[in-house]
């Protein structure tokens, strides 16, 4: 029964989306509101954030320690989407912004790209619904 | 009284074991040092909204008016209290229509929000008791949601805070039927707590509220836009210009703002700017290609699409039809462009 209704379902939805993506784009041929705008600068300042952590010397000596490619992983920031980003960003905010052990805060920060970056996108965890499989 | 108890006992207690070393000072000593320990456990125990900012220890806004409110209305009682204060005067039940669903018999905030921008006002949330310390003793009233019921016997409520005196532990509002309510701090952060803090300004579009970010601050006045209030949008990116110098979203802002109001040249000096501070963004030059082929500079337009094009990004498709859009417009002397 199940089965039965997949290819339908699935060609209904494909079908449908292939809708919404023509509309969004006949409405494009437009100005980009103030609210793009606002929404990419947001991206922007996530993914500049997200970069510099990831040039720190200090950071590219823990990634080196747990054996991370630093040019990798910058690499996989240029290809993550801007919800993935934004949540990245978000965690880096949490971590304790402290001057003393540092090596272990950024252990943790690393430890969130070993998790977020790495294992996500070669599909061993599921920690976001919207993974950019670019690879 | 449970902490009254709670004070003697522990007091009791450290007493005996420090009987020689002077009880009094010990226990003086004792209960200026509780409410730290208290803090940690439960900001409620103090009877002080917690803070860390240094906020003074009372204010009070000036010029809020009170507006009993009617049955089920206090959404727009709330909302005109706020809006009087901004200088526009209104009453509630020109608010109703507006602010009110019936069907819900009561108002949501989107309602509030959206009211609010169609009168040209800057709605902007904001959450917790620092915010609404730091904006009570900047000079801004705030709309707070409040559930005055139980969690499970939702009784929802707006009311508008006016001031607060943290020495005496009480928050100062207009609420309901009562002008300038005094309210326990510990009750009021009881019954705002369940909706998870939420406050609201209405401010008008050239006042920056005391805890302002550029992000926050640039969606409430693209807020503006949405509604149309274009006029009160550029004044809101105008102040947003002078306070974040380098902000590419103030400056696209004001192009949109301006163009709604059909200042093609101040429109394209705006999309300029953008351009300027971030060369290598095409939403500035799609925007501007659009506002010089309104102006009909047809040859200037194409460049600026073109230019848009190869900086390419996530918008190419957009930039490129911009760019189709512009090519079809016939060269000069041809009749279709209205304007100069």
């Amino acid at each position: 029964m199940l089965q039965k209704m997949l290819k339908p379902v699935s060609f209904f939805l494909v079908f449908s989306f292939l809708l919404l993506d023509f509309s969004v784009q006949t409405a494009h041929a437009r100005m980009i509101d103030t609210n793009t705008v606002i929404a990419a600068q947001k991206e922007r300042a996530d993914r500049e954030q997200v970069t510099a952590f990831l040039g720190r010397e200090d950071v590219r000596q823990v990634m080196i320690q747990q054996g991370i490619d630093a040019v990798e992983a910058q690499k996989r920031v240029a290809s993550l989407s801007d919800a993935e980003l934004a949540k990245i960003s978000q965690a880096m905010e949490q971590l304790p912004a402290g001057g003393d052990g540092i090596g272990a805060i950024i252990g943790a920060a690393v430890f969130i790209f070993v998790v977020l970056l790495i294992t996500d996108l070669l599909g061993l965890t599921h920690v976001f619904s919207f993974v950019n499989h670019k690879r | 009284m449970f902490f009254h108890s709670l004070t003697t006992s522990v007091k009791r207690q450290t007493q005996s074991h420090f009987i020689q070393a002077g009880n009094r000072m010990i226990a003086g000593l004792l209960l200026l040092t509780l409410p730290i320990f208290l803090s940690g456990c439960g900001l409620v125990s103090t009877g002080r909204l917690p803070q860390t900012v240094n906020s003074p220890p009372r204010a009070m806004v000036a010029g809020v008016p009170f507006f009993a409110q009617e049955e089920l209305q206090c959404g727009p009682a709330a909302l005109a209290m706020a809006l009087h204060w901004s200088g526009l005067a209104v009453q509630p039940s020109d608010l109703t229509p507006e602010v009110f669903s019936p069907g819900l018999q009561g108002s949501l905030q989107s309602g509030l929000i959206g009211s609010a921008r169609r009168h040209g006002r800057v709605a902007y949330p904001i959450a917790g008791s620092e915010s609404l310390l730091a904006e009570v003793s900047a000079g801004h009233p705030v709309i707070v949601l409040v559930n005055l019921g139980f969690f499970w016997y939702p009784k929802w409520h707006y009311a508008v805070v006016i001031g607060y005196d943290q020495e005496r532990g009480e928050v100062i509002l207009h609420s309901g039927l009562n002008a300038n309510e005094h309210l326990n701090s510990t009750v009021f952060m009881n019954i705002w707590k369940r909706s998870e803090y939420w406050g609201l300004l209405i401010l008008p579009p050239d006042r920056l509220p005391a805890g302002v970010t550029e992000e926050a601050w640039l969606t409430a006045v693209a807020g503006l836009e949405k509604a149309e209030q274009w006029r009160e949008a550029a004044i809101g990116y105008g102040v947003a210009q002078k306070r974040w110098t380098q902000s590419f979203g103030a400056w696209m802002g004001l192009g949109n703002s301006r163009y709604g109001l059909r200042d093609h040249a101040g429109a394209a000096e705006a999309f300029r700017r953008a351009t300027l501070l971030q060369p290598e963004n095409g939403m500035a030059f799609n925007n501007l290609a659009h506002v010089l082929a309104e102006q009909g500079k047809r040859k200037e337009a194409l460049d600026a699409a073109q230019r848009a094009v190869e900086l390419g990004g996530p918008l190419l498709d957009n930039f490129r039809q911009t760019l189709a859009r512009i090519k079809t417009i016939p060269a000069p002397k041809n009749g279709r462009k209205r304007e100069k």
